[in-house]
């Protein structure tokens, strides 16, 4: 039993000319698969890009006033005000002597908030949170200490004799300092925190909201922004946002070069087909639809492939650079077939025209 | 009984419908055109392809037209094949005057009256015979697998039906076409050089199939080089610089049979 529909006709069109059939899908697969990619990677970019710059540690200092030591509730009050999400940490300093004589800052905080809050840092071992008589050395500070394992610190005629469980590197101020946990530091010291480091999470604009809510809630305490990481932060998203949708839409034009190239070449070499198709009666609405379709088809095709390529290709690129996957977003997928289907339509206003000015009695002549 | 059909008995009853200057009865012309001009826009102003053309062709008769190239044959074909309108004058087709049908009108119109015969066949390639000739079914209203077998083995090619173009020989591929063009039972086979790709072979079975379907009542408007096809049929149109300048009475009439007795 035969039966010519036009879709039958379609696929065997398809087939018998695989070579620009192919050239066609590959084109419209480029373009759905590079919109996916760049889109899926844009809906995690915020996401992606905040954790990044989480990992560069605090975005907000908070100190008490005229540097005076916080109230011992600080810390707890300013995690409840900033939200669960935020990460803070509290500091006390002191200048004391190592036992070589050398003055040397003295940190006390809490390891495990500080492994969280600054995670950019390079310690070779994180001293265990419950232990009392460890430190962490910074780098520089290190050439400073006789004794590594039993580093004998003095601070207002108090010693205190700690284990350099571990080394500290971040190229900045911390290389030069030992960190001991901060109640054992208190206890030696009698000083208590002065500041605190607190990291939310989100945009310029979060940040910006939830010191508004610290400064109005704690009004006697300083609440400062890390403003070159979050003003950093901020143009560094707008910019890559300004990137992605320069290159979607540079990549899509290009795309639709090269598509209409393919298609136009596709309906001048079946321009007699398409001549035979009127001279039998064919109306060109009917001529129209079998073109129109035929590309549609292709940059549907285009959609499904690209789509699988492109999630792949977003998730190898975040793997690459973020350390993490960005899975599939399904919600990307009606944004790339409308990428698809416009480029698919413009490609095919040039060979749409030709169609129409076909001359079927010149073209079955052979002229 | 289709106006066509009608005009065929009429032909039968009435005896020769064109006079020795060439004309004819204008109530049973299946084609009629009257002072018909088409002009094309050149880059020098208006190009006349065809000039004050009148003439006209009763049913079931057989002309060839003649002509130069460039003389205006493929002009004539593209009006007389509703895939054209003229810029002048007036066409009439089955005693419809195509200059007032829209673009729409004229697919329909075509698709109904006028079976093509070309040259170079024009069969879709990835199609096999059989679907080639559905095709014309396809444009024209539904296909009909058992109605193209039957075209098929009207031309002789009932064991060829599922071979694509590729796999069939010129004459074969021709015999393929006239099918196609018979499909849809038109009143009308427009032959453009119908036997100018084949062989003297092929040729034969070609001519033989048309003087077939000629003595079965088709109109046939076929534009030929070769003077032996021109002469098989009854009267010749030549064309020269766009203008119709003979349509002497050629070849000898055939006795038609009435469309009742056609098989």
């Amino acid at each position: 039993m035969v039966n010519l529909s036009l879709f039958g006709m379609l696929r065997r069109s398809l087939v018998h000319r695989r070579a620009r059939s192919v050239s066609a899908l590959v084109a419209m697969t480029v373009s759905a698969g590079v919109a996916t990619a760049l889109l899926t990677l844009y809906a995690d970019l915020d996401a992606k890009l905040h954790k990044e710059f989480r990992s560069f540690g605090a975005n907000v200092v908070v100190t008490g006033p005229a540097s005076a030591p916080l109230r011992p509730d600080a810390l707890a009050r300013v995690q409840e005000a900033a939200g669960p999400d935020a990460v803070a940490a509290e500091f006390a300093y002191a200048v004391a002597t190592t036992d070589t004589g050398t003055p040397v800052v003295v940190a006390g905080t809490d390891f495990a908030a500080v492994k969280r809050l600054d995670s950019w840092w390079q310690v070779d071992a994180w001293p265990e949170a419950s232990a009392m008589d460890v430190a962490l050395l910074g780098q520089r500070a290190a050439q400073f200490v006789g004794n590594e394992h039993a580093v004998a610190l003095t601070y207002a005629g108090h010693t205190a004799t700690v284990n350099g469980a571990g080394r500290i590197k971040t190229g900045g101020d911390e290389d030069s300092r030992i960190y001991m946990p901060l109640a054992a530091f208190t206890r030696w010291t009698g000083v208590g925190p002065s500041v605190i480091e607190l990291q939310v999470p989100g945009g310029a604009a979060k940040v910006e909201a939830t010191m508004t809510r610290l400064r109005q809630d704690f009004p006697e305490m300083q609440i400062q922004p890390v403003r070159q990481l979050v003003e950093g932060e901020s143009k560094i998203v707008d910019r890559t946002h300004a990137l992605m949708y320069g290159a979607v839409i540079l990549i899509a034009l290009t795309v639709a070069v090269s598509v209409l190239a393919t298609l136009s070449a596709s309906v001048l070499e079946r321009r007699r087909d398409f001549a035979l198709m009127k001279a039998l009666g064919g109306s060109q609405v009917q001529l129209m639809g079998m073109f129109l379709m035929e590309t549609l088809v292709l940059a549907l095709a285009g959609v499904a492939v690209g789509f699988v390529v492109g999630s792949a290709a977003a998730w190898a690129i975040s793997e690459g650079n973020f350390h993490t996957a960005t899975l599939p977003h399904l919600s990307v997928l009606p944004l790339v077939l409308l990428l698809n289907v416009v480029i698919a339509a413009m490609a095919a206003l040039f060979p749409a025209r030709v169609l129409r000015g076909l001359q079927p009695a010149a073209l079955l002549k052979g002229e | 009984m289709s106006v066509s059909e009608a005009k065929v008995v009429a032909n039968i009853q009435t005896g020769p419908l064109v006079d020795p200057f060439g004309n004819t009865r204008d109530d049973c012309a299946v084609i009629a055109l009257k002072h018909v001009t088409r002009e094309y826009a050149g880059h020098g102003g208006a190009v006349r392809a065809l000039e004050d053309a009148t003439f006209s062709i009763v049913a079931g008769e057989w002309v060839a037209i003649t002509g130069p190239s460039g003389s205006g044959k493929s002009t004539l074909v593209n009006l007389i094949g509703c895939l054209d309108r003229p810029t002048a004058g007036e066409l009439k087709i089955d005693n419809v005057d195509t200059a007032a049908m829209s673009a729409t009108e004229l697919d329909r119109f075509r698709a109904d009256k006028i079976g093509f015969i070309f040259q170079q066949f024009h069969l879709i390639p990835y199609l096999s015979a059989l679907e080639n000739v559905m095709l014309a079914q396809y444009f024209h209203s539904m296909t009909d697998e058992s109605e193209a077998k039957a075209a098929l083995e009207r031309v002789g090619l009932g064991d060829r039906v599922s071979h694509l173009p590729s796999e069939l020989s010129g004459g074969e591929q021709q015999r393929v076409c006239i099918a196609r063009a018979l499909i849809n039972n038109p009143p009308i086979l427009l032959a453009d050089e119908p036997t100018g790709n084949l062989d003297a072979a092929n040729q034969k079975i070609v001519a033989e199939l048309l003087q077939d379907l000629h003595r079965n009542g088709h109109t046939i408007v076929m534009v030929t080089h070769d003077p032996e096809m021109a002469g098989l049929a009854q009267r010749r149109i030549a064309l020269s610089h766009g203008k119709v300048f003979c349509h002497p009475v050629g070849g000898p009439m055939v006795t038609l049979r009435r469309a009742s007795d056609r098989s």
